[in-house]
């Protein structure tokens, strides 16, 4: 048992703490979408080849890295499609001639690839839609999963790809993408990819996840030791003493999940990732809700980071059925 | 970063695990699942704690100097991770878990050499006297006093809350040896004979009808200063080390979620909130076992106590009380029972109704109240993480 970083990784988060401490402090952090060239320079410094499978191409970073890099990108509040983008879309075409096509793009941050649920083949052609692609207005091609459960890959230059935007509530942009009679190349996932891609973006979520608690609780904390009310810093009230000491309570329970997620063997790791999004997305928000109540009125503002750091967790923390679906996963 | 046991690890949990097998019978067993208190009843315990001595294991979180075992914090997480699957006895804490490290930190030789022996063999049975009726989170407070006469302390006092104690034959106790200082400094810690003149012990029934808690009154009673662990005045500072102790000296998760597995086989399915409830305890309790995990691995490998080790008997409290409010929801009317019988495994008890583990679930629902209070209040903690891990 170790819980020490190797050099390695340890390089890694430091080269992508960095990296983003650069670009966001707290009125920088979850104004917007990352920007296509701090992506693309991401990219460069070989971030996203680390997290991509072999077959794919990549370096086979696992989910050590996949916890270590997602942390850090929540700590900043970064909005970026590394989940669905680069763990997900990047294994789906892992094994399939579209990772040759794509698959450099991808790793270099030139090219996004967008999951979009949804669909049919009718006569050997996809028909139908899905109604909310992450990143999808961006997206040079989709990763579709049908409604047959089949994985098949889509160009966006397609005449028959129609895109909608939809604004979520973190300020990233979505698409409502309707398929017309679309030409589709099926993905011949290696087994067991599949699944691994699927439990490596669950767990970048709750990895931003957990980071965005450290950054809102660090906030909340720097807060009330200079606000003062009554002649006092607010935080020699033992109240607001007790609530932020819930507040660390959540965090250090869901780093606990998180490290166990991460750090499982891999039969056991699709329940170990289940559990963390079954306990850390209700936690992240708890505990922003409590970083606006200690922010009193500016909490409920666009101005600081915490407002936005609301926002991005809500939509985290939602995600794939969010800890509803999770918990129904668990009781079954 | 993995979280696997080493080779070495691993055949030490095979040889704990058979040791468990073959040395916890049905009746420690069955004493220990229809425990209603925090600690396992005396025929239980000592039976429990003559075997666990007789193997050299009884002391295994003392260091090897003090006469334990030398095993490294994820050896003895490991024996309490066993011990609570295979469901073997909670022993009381008193003398093994606090006045025991106290003893083997601060005594003298000749204090270590007469009372760790005996604290082993369960010769010495200890209660701890600390809180008072006036003195409780407030514990600096405290006006038991002791005057010098001679070689002795006269004590004269009021303790209260005192678990076991009339199981016990020995206190310790926190009392006043000078009234002229601040209240912290005039402190001293004294090792009291509970058969010596003027030591009454009043029982205090609980809620649930278990007699776990008592009053000891001290009369005049005249304790030799070769008794005293550590200097005059010292007594808060070993007070502040034997309560980390029992905060943080072992890990709760364990046997919560052991608890907690056994209690699923016998409420059978649940749905709906029940559900729920239990799979929110369960990661509540899985989260606290990493919490618990991540500290001891860093002390392995050299590392200080982290601060976030202040949240496990907070977090731990809750989810106990969690999960005793479960069964007594599951288990329906039949977790309403309450027999004023006792022990929940004796031959005394009624016919349970439903099971035995709802027999004893509303008894074990009233008593897990107290977790959020002994050794230091829910608010207490949450003060102390606030200063020691924000810096509030």
């Amino acid at each position: 048992m170790n819980l020490a970083l190797s050099d390695e990784q340890a390089m890694v988060r430091d080269m992508v703490r960095r990296f983003l401490a650069d670009r966001y402090d707290a009125t920088t952090m979850a104004k917007g979408p990352m920007s296509p060239d701090d992506w693309r320079a991401l990219g460069e410094l070989g971030l996203f080849a680390l997290l991509t499978p072999e077959q794919a191409g990549g370096l086979g970073g696992g989910a050590a890295e996949v916890m270590i890099v997602s942390e850090e990108m929540g700590r900043a509040l970064a909005i970026t499609p590394l989940a669905e983008a680069i763990l997900l879309c990047g294994r789906a075409i892992a094994g399939s001639a579209a990772a040759e096509e794509w698959g450099d793009r991808l790793m270099q941050g030139d090219a996004l690839l967008a999951f979009a649920p949804g669909g049919a083949l009718v006569d050997g052609r996809l028909r139908g839609s899905a109604a909310i692609v992450r990143d999808g207005m961006d997206a040079a091609a989709f990763v579709v999963e049908t409604e047959a459960g089949a994985l098949m890959l889509v160009d966006g230059q397609d005449s028959g790809v129609r895109r909608t935007p939809v604004r979520l509530v973190d300020g990233s942009m979505a698409a409502h993408v309707r398929f017309d009679a679309v030409q589709a190349q099926p993905l011949t996932v290696p087994a067991g990819m599949w699944a691994e891609a699927q439990a490596l973006a669950g767990l970048s979520i709750v990895a931003e996840l957990v980071g965005a608690m450290a950054s809102l609780l660090d906030l909340t904390v720097d807060y009330v030791r200079q606000r003062h009310q009554f002649g006092k810093p607010i935080a020699s009230f033992q109240v607001v003493q007790h609530r932020c000491a819930r507040m660390y309570t959540w965090l250090e329970q869901s780093r606990s999940l998180l490290l166990k997620a991460a750090l499982a063997e891999e039969e056991a790791r699709v329940r170990a990732v289940t559990a963390a999004r079954a306990y850390i997305g209700d936690a992240a928000l708890k505990l922003a809700e409590e970083a606006v109540q200690l922010h009193g009125g500016m909490g409920v503002t666009d101005e600081l980071a915490i407002g936005r750091g609301l926002r991005r967790v809500l939509l985290l923390s939602r995600l794939h059925g969010g800890g509803i679906a999770a918990r129904a996963a668990l009781a079954a | 970063m993995d979280l696997a046991l080493t080779p070495e690890q691993r055949a030490f949990r095979e040889e704990v695990r058979a040791f468990l097998a073959a040395s916890l019978s049905p009746k420690l067993r069955r004493g220990a699942a229809l425990t209603s208190g925090v600690f396992a009843e005396p025929d239980i315990a000592r039976e429990w704690q003559a075997i666990l001595e007789a193997k050299g294991w009884l002391v295994y979180h003392w260091p090897d100097h003090a006469g334990g075992p030398g095993w490294t914090p994820v050896q003895r997480w490991i024996f309490e991770k066993e011990c609570a699957e295979a469901g073997a006895p909670i022993l009381p804490g008193m003398g093994l878990k606090l006045v025991g490290p106290v003893l083997y930190t601060y005594g003298t030789q000749a204090q270590k050499d007469h009372y760790l022996p005996r604290l082993r063999t369960a010769e010495h049975v200890w209660a701890q006297g600390f809180s008072e009726p006036g003195s409780g989170s407030d514990l600096a407070s405290l006006r038991t006093r002791a005057v010098r006469d001679g070689d002795h302390y006269v004590v004269s006092g009021h303790k209260i809350w005192t678990t076991q104690a009339h199981h016990a034959n020995r206190l310790f106790a926190l009392v006043r040896t000078d009234p002229h200082v601040k209240p912290q400094q005039g402190i001293s810690f004294l090792l009291i004979d509970m058969a010596l003149p003027g030591v009454t012990v009043k029982p205090i029934l609980s809620a649930s009808g278990d007699h776990e808690l008592n009053e000891v009154f001290l009369d005049e009673v005249r304790v030799p200063v070769s008794d005293r662990v550590g200097e005059e005045g010292q007594g808060w500072s070993i007070a502040k080390f034997l309560l980390e102790n029992e905060r943080g000296g072992s890990s709760f998760a364990p046997a919560i979620l052991a608890d907690l597995a056994r209690l699923r086989t016998s409420m059978g399915p649940l749905t709906g909130e029940l559900a729920d409830r239990a799979v929110r305890l369960q990661l509540e309790a899985e989260a606290l076992e990493m919490t618990e995990l991540r500290t001891l691995i860093e002390i392995e490998h050299g590392a200080a106590p982290d601060p976030r080790s202040l949240t496990t008997k907070l977090l731990a409290s809750e989810i106990r009380q969690g999960v005793e409010a479960l069964a007594v929801d599951a288990f329906g009317l039949a977790g309403l029972q309450l027999p004023v019988e006792r022990p929940f495994y004796g031959d005394a008890m009624p016919t349970p109704i439903g099971s035995p583990e709802a027999q004893v679930a509303a008894a074990r629902y009233l008593n897990a109240r107290a977790w959020s209070i002994f050794g230091g209040t829910s608010e207490i903690q949450l003060t102390l993480i606030a200063k020691a891990a924000l810096g509030l």
